[in-house]
Formats: C-alpha cells, structure tokens, sequence
C-alpha cells in the first residue's frame, strides 16, 4: 500500500512539476517520505546501467541510451540530470506502473559519485560504468580517494564494474573483484610519452604510494601506468580504441569498427569508449553501436558556436574546479590551427553554492595557450583578478583584463574577426551566450 | 641574498594548488633580488635540511600523507633543530597533521607525527569544507583562505589564527586555527594561502629575512592582481560571516 502512495505522490508531484516547471528531484523526495524503502519494492528491469565518475557522466549516458534505443529497446534514464536518490527515486516511480513495475528494458542511471552508495542501498545496477576519478569540485568533494572511498560502498558483488583502465585511481575498484570489463585506449596519435599538466597525481602509486612509471599517456595521468613496487597496472582492455585520427576525425575500436567523432576532442573519444563498452555488454552489435555513435551530436549542448561581431566562436564549457576538463579543452585551442582570441570567465565559481574558492586555477595548464595562433586572451568576471595573478605565473604575455563580461564582450564584438574560444562554466556560460547570435 | 627553498613531496601533497605557495614565494624574493633556489625533495631522496632557508610542505589526500610521513621522519631532528634556530617553514593543509605528535586515522589505526609541536589530530570520516575568513596576531588585515579537511587538531597553544568569523578552526567553528611558533607557520587552509594573502606572504619572507639578522627591505614589490583578487575575496568572505 505504501509503494502505491509513493508511485501516486510521485507521479502526482511529476505531473504538478512539469506544470511550474520545477525540478525532478522533489517528487522522488516526497515519495521516499511516503515510503523510505520504496526502490527496494518495485520491480525493476533486467538491465540496471550505472554511469559514476569525475567527467563524462551526463554525456556516456545520453549515447549509451541513444545507442540502446536504437537497437530496439525501451531506456528510461534521468535526462534532467537529477542524479542523487532523490531524482533516481523520481525517475524510476514516474516510469513505473501503480503496481510498481518498471516499463522499461533497461533503467539507466547516471550517478552522482559521493552518493552513489546511499542510492544503491535498496538495489543494485547489473552494470556499472565508472569513467574517471580524479580532482573535480573539490570543495565539495573532498578530493579524489576521498570519493573512491564513498563509491566503493555503492558496488555490489553481483554487478559488474565497467572500468577505464587508463585511470590509475578507479581502476583499483577491480580490486577483488570478479566481473570486471575495461576499457581504454592504445597508443596512439594522441599519446605523450610521460604524464603532462601542472601536477601530477600519477606519480604514486594509489594502492601503494611507490613511484609509478608511465609507457604513454592520453592527457594529464591518463594512460598506460605501472607501479614497480605492487604491480598495479594498466590492465588488458576489453574494448579499445586502436587508432585515433583527429585529423579525419575517426576512432578505430577494436582494430575494425571506425566512428567518427562529432567533436575531435580526448573526452569525447573516451566517452563514446565508455558508451560503446556499455551497449556491447547489454547484448548490443558492434555494427550497431558504431552507427549510432558516428557522428553523434550531444544534446547537453557543451560545446555552442555562436557569432560575435566579425568573429566566429566557439563556447568550450569547462566545469570549474575542474582543472582536468579546462586542460583538456585548452588543449583543444592549442590544437585548433587558425588564428584564435580566448576569453576565459570566472564569475561565480559554482552555481549551486557559494564560495570564493579559486585555488584550482592553480591545477590548470595555462601554458598551453603558449601558441603562435592564439593572439590574445581576455579574462573576465568576478575572479577575474585571480585569473590574472595565474596568468601572471605563466610564459604568456598576451592576456587583459575586463572584469565586466558585458563590456569584455563588447569589446571583442567590436574588434577583430579571429576565431574565439570561450572557457567557462555553466554557471557562467549564460553571460556571455546572452550577448551573442547563438547558431543551430 | 641566496635563498634555498625545500618543498617537500610535491606530486605526493600537493593538492588544491599547493604549489602555487612556493611559486609565490620564490617570485616575491626575486623581485628583491634574491637568488632563489628550490629544492623539490621525494620520498627516498634526501635533503640537507642545514641548508635551507624555507621548508614548505602542501596539502595531500589522508592516505598520501601518512605515506609521505613514513619519509618525512627522518627529518624530525634536524628539522625540530632548524625550528628551534628560527628557520621559516610553512606547512599547508594535511601537511601541517604531520608537524603534531600523532595522526590517528578514521579506521582507528595511527602513526606518529613530526614532533616539531605537541598538538594530536583525529581524522574523521566527515568531510570539513567550507571558505574561511579570520585574523592573526601577526597583522591587522583578515586572513582569507579555504578548509577541506576531515581532521580535528587538539592541543594547540598558539594558533597562526586567533579568531574566525567564518569557517571551521582547529576543532570547532570559528575557533582558533592552524599553528605558529617562532617561523613555523602551519595550517590546515589549503591552497595558495600565501598567493591568497599577500600580508601573509610579506610575513613569511619576513621570516626569512629575519633569520638572516636582515629586515625586509623597505621597496618591496606590489602585486598588484594578488591584491586586487584579495580586496575581492575580502569583500565576499567578510559580508558572508557578517550575514551569518
């Protein structure tokens, strides 16, 4: 009776939400009042897919069930990206019927990692991707084994863990574990022979502290590790990238199966990898898979090109506190070969809570922008003056500073006709996407 | 002037920008036309401690600095004897855990700290983190910082900051936080505490003057984007404590 009332106030919350346009997570709040243990009481599909980690959770899990859907099967997974038990409790309620039963083939679920365990104590993925451990949000996620730790409570010993084994941290998950796929990429065109970024979190060896050694890397401690001392590894890979070439825009997996990319970027190649082993442990065809992930267009709308004035640009979103995600798209610019102006904004340094925290500026390779075609950087916003105290501490010699966005804006609007790169955040991509001719 | 900095384990703690702090230093000193070398010391690899003029250590995860401990041990005299003669030092976040007599940890297991002080810290399995805004005896201005920590320090007689009217001290809210004894400056803010707070950055080449018998010269470099990002976080921090 309880699990009754709770998939009504749910469905009922949902239906009154969707009116006032109100998030997803309340709903599933107010049901988990009526009936605390009410995930453990319905009847879910065969198929559970969990997405947990640092970067590339909302985007794995949008191709993964863009992937599924097209080889037939019905997916309900929470797009509105209310991803604690809360939202989960919505999503899977609203989907199920008054008897409690999940209409769905797979019920597909992107996790956040701190609270991974509290969702998965009244039941269990079947599958578990987790993408990547590493500094993100620190200020609220403590730093990364002290995420490792909260997640390791959330794996269950009948789910299997779908793991990146290019990451030297969440690749210990599979510690004494028995199922375990992996996923990673060869050596490659993109790789580097020794780790790269301002710091260096692969140097040690995360079981046993012992200096590691690297054969190649994909992008700051990414890559093919291995700790003298314990042994700990990069493991063989069960889905792989054997081939990357950004300049047709194409990745080989498993030496036969080429997708090409939407977006030349190392994230994205990952993403799609991770997607990609998913699908194929949920019964999917090689064939299948590649089809749908050629070319595929995220709908999260990450990257937006716009015009500004004379200029062409492109919103490069970058979550602050996210050093990782602002070097992998830093790197992106390095790449990009015609003549550029960058405008990098840090204006609220989240949008959900406040803090002046600017400490992981620091954690970020603004040298990278060290380039003949990049002419010019702006920096902007509130903390736009710790901007430039970093920028202060690197090889560029080329960069201004505006606080005001409106007025760093106009003044590119109005000079020049360069390409632009913008970095920033979703707290802060809405200022500058206000003032400028957004294209399709 | 020469000046030797030993940064201890810098891939192994340096967290939340750690290194920002020597970066900080080590320009503040060239511009008064110091020669400024940095001795980045690994575990394993030995350094003479009766040659440094500044030793730092920045914040790593609980588990990297019970290992860097392991290493650090070693240095326990030789750094207690340079304390004692009035060497700067600055230990920043989980580095400061280590400067106590014992870490215990949050599965109840423990090891013993530096020595150099006799305050204890406790991990727990609930995560501290918030922005700071405080004061120290040493100077008028606030000291603004942030904690992320899972430690309660216990013991400690004289704190680098005296008050907080906003954040998580030692062992409670706006209590006193962190340790400061002759130049030993060590606290569980993390990050670029000394590119956050240029005062405080004068202070510690103060030290390293000082231990020289020399003052710090009276044309000194302004910075002027580090003040300005001060003034910034200031204004925030100050009106947040005010609001709560």
């Amino acid at each position: 009776m309880r699990t009754f009332l709770a998939i009504i106030v749910c469905k009922l919350g949902h239906f009154v939400g969707k009116l006032v346009g109100k998030g997803s997570s309340m709903p599933g709040k107010f049901a988990l009042k009526v009936c605390p243990d009410v995930l453990r009481r319905v009847t879910l599909p065969e198929h559970i897919i969990a997405v947990t980690g640092s970067n590339g959770k909302t985007s794995t899990v949008e191709m993964i069930a863009a992937v599924l859907r097209a080889d037939g099967k019905t997916v309900v997974y929470n797009e509105e990206g209310s991803n604690q038990i809360e939202g989960v409790t919505t999503l899977v309620l609203t989907h199920a019927t008054l008897s409690g039963k999940v209409r769905a083939d797979v019920l597909l679920i992107e996790s956040d990692e701190r609270y991974a365990a509290r969702t998965f104590q009244f039941f269990h993925p079947t599958e578990f991707v987790i993408t990547n451990l590493y500094r993100d949000q620190l200020t609220r996620n403590g730093h990364p084994e002290w995420v490792y730790d909260a997640i390791l409570p959330a794996l269950h010993p009948e789910t299997e863990l779908i793991l990146n084994a290019d990451d030297p941290l969440s690749s210990c998950f599979a510690q004494g574990w028995e199922k375990v796929k992996w996923f990673g990429l060869d050596r490659c065109s993109i790789s580097t022979d020794a780790p790269t970024g301002v710091y260096h979190d692969g140097a040690h060896c995360p079981l046993c502290h012992a200096p590691m050694e690297y054969d190649y890397v994909h992008y700051n401690h990414i890559g093919a590790y291995r700790c003298a001392n314990c042994g700990h590894k990069k493991p063989e890979t069960d889905y792989t990238v054997t081939a990357v070439d950004l300049e047709n825009a194409q990745v080989t997996l498993d030496g036969g199966v080429t997708i090409a990319l939407a977006f030349r970027s190392i994230y994205n190649i990952y993403n799609i990898l991770a997607a990609y082993a998913a699908c194929r442990e949920c019964g999917v065809s090689g064939g299948t898979a590649a089809s749908v992930l050629s070319n595929y267009l995220l709908k999260n709308g990450r990257m937006q090109t716009f015009r500004l004035g004379a200029h062409h640009g492109t919103l490069l979103t970058s979550k602050h506190e996210n050093s990782i995600a602002y070097d992998t798209n830093l790197r992106y610019i390095a790449a990009s070969e015609k003549d550029c102006a960058v405008l990098v904004i840090v204006d609220a340094v989240s949008r959900k809570y406040f803090t002046s925290e600017t400490s992981w500026l620091w954690d970020i390779d603004f040298d990278q922008l060290c380039a003949p075609h990049v002419k010019r950087v702006v920096l902007a916003g509130r903390y736009c003056n710790d901007l430039a105290e970093r920028f202060s501490f690197t090889e560029l010699d080329n960069w201004s500073v505006e606080p005001d966005i409106a007025a760093a804006t106009s003044e590119l609007k109005n000079n020049g006709d360069e390409e632009l790169f913008v970095v920033t955040c979703f707290s802060d991509r809405d200022k500058i996407l206000s003032r400028v001719e957004k294209e399709a | 002037m020469d000046v030797r900095i030993i940064h201890f384990y810098p891939d192994l703690m340096g967290l939340y920008g750690s290194r920002a702090n020597v970066l900080a230093l080590k320009r503040y000193l060239e511009h008064l036309d110091c020669d400024v070398t940095v001795e980045q010391v690994s575990p394993g690899g030995g350094a003479d401690i009766s040659r440094g003029d500044f030793f730092y250590m920045g914040a790593g995860t609980e588990r990297a600095a019970r290992a860097a401990m392991a290493d650090f041990s070693r240095y326990a005299e030789p750094l207690k004897a340079a304390a004692q003669d009035n060497a700067a030092m600055l230990f920043a976040g989980t580095a400061m855990d280590l400067l106590g007599k014992s870490a215990k940890e949050a599965d109840g297991s423990s090891y013993e700290g530096l020595g150099l002080a006799s305050f204890t810290v406790e991990h727990g399995k609930k995560r501290i983190v918030g922005d700071v805004y405080g004061h120290t005896d040493l100077y008028p201005e606030a000291i603004v910082g942030f904690m992320n920590k899972c430690g309660m320090v216990s013991g400690v007689e004289t704190p680098l900051l005296t008050g907080l009217d906003l954040g998580f001290g030692n062992e409670k809210e706006r209590g006193p936080e962190g340790f400061h004894w002759k130049n030993v400056f060590a606290s569980q803010l993390t990050g670029p505490l000394l590119v956050k707070n240029p005062k405080l950055l004068e202070t510690v080449a103060a030290a390293v003057y000082a231990r020289r018998g020399k003052p710090l010269p009276v044309d000194r470099p302004a910075d002027r984007w580090a003040e300005k990002a001060y003034a910034v976080t200031e204004e925030q921090l100050r009106a947040r404590a005010q609001s709560k």
